[in-house]
């Protein structure tokens, strides 16, 4: 399990995180969203132990990161930037990444790059953007890791190659128990994989929760009322947010189907519908809520 | 054997309750047969092996398959779910006379759209469409 505990890290005068604390655990896919300069990367070279935090600890089953050999072994780190040496090829960065991780599967490097359609002996620096990124991915499996964080991986790799990554990731979680973190702006390529999902927003943790969980505990519902009762008149309703259109109202309100279904009944309404909401529409009424601006969130 | 509706706003291992639920009453997965590897039906369908997890156990709350250490999750007695099936069309037959009444519909009528429809169903629906 990593354990980060009121991490807080500064650039200059710039807060990149503020105190942020979450608990990520063995086996699930951690998923981490937030705007551009939330502090999503700031978040990953901390747990991976490249900066120092200003303030707070970050722990994996009990041992701190920083400067730590041993536990630095027990995760690849796939930066959105991916480093290859000068004139390197994936043949190269397969030598170095064994010297470096004592589990590094050269058999899965090798049958991976071929899968990929990728050569071991082409030179690094004459790949395109979503052939690197392919690269970084058959580094980060084949170094067996227990932990994998990926900041924005998907990002420039083409749509089979995304299904066919998730299905690597798939194999490996039910195979070996990998963890991936999964920093992402596109919430959409997120919500078929999470189990778990951080909000980050200007450098604080917004909601830590269950994918499920958040998913079935609120909904979105439209009903027409019968003639005589208002708005007034749905006080029993957890609602986050009412809009209304004539007879029309749109709302957002917390609670299991059942519970929300029950209440909307005994308004004996002239019309309802209720559906789930996606998680974009979870993320934009969690953080009105909050106070942010939600436009910042809509992409 | 499974396909998701990426659309569908439900969980997705609802989804796959229900899919799963589907192929064991039309009789795709029969009484005692091994269902997919939660391994292999997360590669298959590119997605959590946790979310299959969960389809599992819910299916396993509810009766309908059961595991075995070690071996897997295999297809339980099938006359629960069916009878869950039976019910659930009973239900539905309910809220549409319901609603063919509050339209006029006269009862007679019915019967004879009834009986239409088992016949046309019955002769091979499998090859054309209806107009």
């Amino acid at each position: 399990m990593i354990k980060a505990e009121n991490l807080t890290k500064q650039f200059d005068n710039i807060m990149a995180l503020d105190h942020v604390s979450a608990e990520i655990k063995d086996g699930n896919v951690f998923g981490l969203i937030g705007t551009n300069g939330a502090g999503k990367s700031t978040f990953l070279r901390l747990l991976s132990g490249i900066l120092k935090p200003d303030e707070g600890t970050v722990t994996i089953d009990g041992e701190s990161v920083f400067e730590n050999e041993n536990v630095k072994k027990r995760f690849f780190y796939i930066s959105d930037d991916q480093y290859y040496f000068n004139n390197a090829t994936p043949q190269d960065m397969m030598e170095f990444y064994s010297k470096v991780y004592p589990e590094f599967d050269r058999k899965r490097f090798e049958s991976l790059i071929g899968n990929f359609g990728l050569e071991m002996r082409r030179k690094v620096h004459t790949f395109s953007k979503g052939m690197k990124k392919q690269l970084s991915v058959a580094c980060g499996i084949s170094a067996n890791t227990d932990y994998l964080f990926c900041d924005e991986t998907f990002d420039g790799l083409d749509p089979v190659m995304r299904q066919a990554v998730k299905s690597i990731f798939a194999n490996d979680m039910a195979e070996r128990n990998l963890t991936p973190i999964i920093a992402s702006h596109n919430l959409r390529e997120l919500e078929d994989i999470c189990d778990h999902v951080g909000l980050l927003h200007r450098g604080g943790i917004l909601l830590s929760k269950d994918l499920d969980d958040l998913k079935l505990n609120i909904h979105k519902v439209q009903c027409v009322l019968k003639d005589g009762m208002t708005e007034a008149d749905l006080v029993s309703l957890d609602r986050i947010k009412t809009e209304t259109r004539g007879k029309l109202y749109t709302m957002t309100v917390r609670g299991t189907r059942e519970e929300v279904v029950g209440m909307i009944e005994s308004f004996q309404p002239v019309f309802y519908e209720i559906i789930p909401l996606s998680l974009e529409e979870i993320f934009i009424s969690e953080t009105e809520v909050a106070g942010y601006d939600i436009k910042k969130l809509i992409f | 054997m499974i396909l998701l509706d990426y659309k569908d706003r439900r969980p997705i291992y609802e989804q796959i309750v229900e899919k799963l639920k589907d192929l064991m009453i039309c009789g795709v997965l029969e009484q005692d047969s091994q269902l997919p590897s939660v391994r292999s039906l997360a590669t298959d369908l590119s997605i959590n092996p946790n979310t299959i997890q969960r389809a599992y156990m819910e299916l396993e709350r509810r009766g309908f398959i059961y595991s075995v250490k070690g071996r897997g999750s295999f297809v339980a007695d099938t006359s629960t779910i069916r009878a869950l099936k039976t019910s659930e069309l009973k239900n539905k037959l309910g809220d549409w006379v319901e609603e063919a009444k509050r339209a006029g519909i006269k009862e007679d009528k019915a019967h004879s759209w009834l009986a239409e429809e088992w016949i046309y169903e019955e002769n091979g629906s499998g090859g054309g469409v209806k107009e």
